[in-house]
């Protein structure tokens, strides 16, 4: 079985490698990207979207529908990760709780103390003795890391950055909580279910976004035709529309990536890990 | 003002450089740490105070908030810095890495 797939593999890799060479030399003025679109984006995309920063405008304007599926594939790494570790797993799993007053062990063998109680505390099995200057630490930074996710997703127009870097530090300061303390203060913070709403609804405010341009009378993506109902010029509209689906973008990529981190590191138990 | 930045530059290469040293010369894990967390905090401060400095030679309310913006970055790394280094050291104490002493020298 290994064996055919890395036959299947290094054949498609041969292909792929055979193929580059139809591809245009690096950096070669005459190839068609170089005469029409890179020249037409340099020149056009400010005045026609005022975004100062071109790649911005191509991917989330020019190319909108090609970055609408990108998030796309993120929400279905998310979606694998969900259904492959978490669904296939038994519930009833070994947990040990201290008792607060008298200092008691307790294990419990499937079954369910509720994690937030006055008497009881729940011991993790692979637990390390977290540390308080690092809690600390990670407790007051995590605030600044998501005001630096908001800005780069915010600043996305004039800045390199945008809905996808935005969104991977929107997710790294909930995964710096979750490694600093554990993973249910991380999951107490921001529920299973908020995650998985949050999934969704990135990609579907980008694909709304792309449906009210068609209601509004123009094409799919088309953020021109939102000058409609928000009272600006069509430029200032697709502008707008560009922040409003970074904004999608960055929503979905968040809440990617901690479910992803906390299924992989818990192996699909969602209570204790790393 | 060229010559203050030029020499917070060359401090700050200096503590570079010790650092460096250091963590290739330091006997082992925990010591090599010590110069690590240490020399680089110091070091990147001055150079950093000396690019925001530099990026005040032609005066302007916002090269200020600029400069603003870079110094923030120093008092990051002045709160991270120590933090990681602390956490590698617990992590490292805590499974089991035993610190050198002069018992071990010459192995």
């Amino acid at each position: 079985m290994k064996a055919i797939g890395l036959i299947i593999v290094v054949l498609a890799g041969a292909l792929l490698l055979y193929s580059t060479q139809d591809f245009p030399f690096w950096g070669d003025p005459a190839s068609p990207a170089g005469t029409h679109t890179a020249t037409y984006y340099l020149t056009k995309a400010f005045e026609e979207t005022s975004v100062p920063n071109v790649v911005t405008a191509v991917l989330a304007d020019y190319r909108g529908f090609d970055t609408m599926f990108e998030t796309g594939v993120i929400f279905c790494a998310g979606l694998g990760c969900f259904v492959l570790l978490r669904l296939s797993r038994s519930r009833d799993e070994d947990s040990y709780y201290r008792h607060v007053a008298t200092g008691i062990t307790l294990h419990i063998k499937s079954a369910k103390i509720p994690d937030v109680s006055s008497e009881f505390e729940r011991i993790d099995t692979l637990w390390t003795p977290y540390d308080l200057i690092v809690k600390t630490v990670c407790r007051l930074l995590a605030p600044f890391v998501q005001l630096f996710g908001l800005y780069v997703i915010a600043h996305g127009h004039h800045s390199p950055g945008g809905g996808f870097q935005g969104g991977v530090i929107l997710g790294a300061s909930v995964i710096l909580i979750a490694i600093s303390h554990n993973m249910r203060t991380a999951i107490g913070r921001i529920s299973e279910k908020t995650i998985h709403i949050l999934m969704a609804v990135g990609v579907l405010l980008y694909s709304g976004i792309g449906a009210l341009c068609i209601l509004l009378g123009g094409n799919f993506l088309d953020y021109a035709s939102l000058s409609r109902i928000l009272f600006t010029n069509e430029i200032e509209a697709r502008s707008l529309g560009i922040l409003g689906v970074e904004v999608g973008v960055g929503i979905t990529v968040m809440a990617v990536m901690i479910t992803i981190y906390n299924n992989l590191s818990s192996d699909g138990r969602l209570d204790e890990g790393l | 003002m060229d010559i203050i930045v030029v020499f917070l530059i060359i401090c700050g290469l200096v503590f570079f450089t010790g650092g460096a040293v250091g963590i290739l010369r330091f006997p082992d894990f925990y010591t090599r740490l010590h110069p690590a967390g240490k020399m680089d905090t110091l070091g990147s401060f001055l150079m950093v105070l000396a690019v925001s400095l530099f990026n005040l030679r032609e005066f302007s309310w916002a090269a200020v908030l600029t400069s603003l913006k870079i110094l923030l970055i120093v008092l990051f790394i002045f709160i991270l810095n120590p933090t990681a280094t602390h956490a590698i050291v617990d992590a490292g104490f805590r499974a089991g890495m035993r610190p050198w002493t002069k018992k071990d020298k010459g192995k």
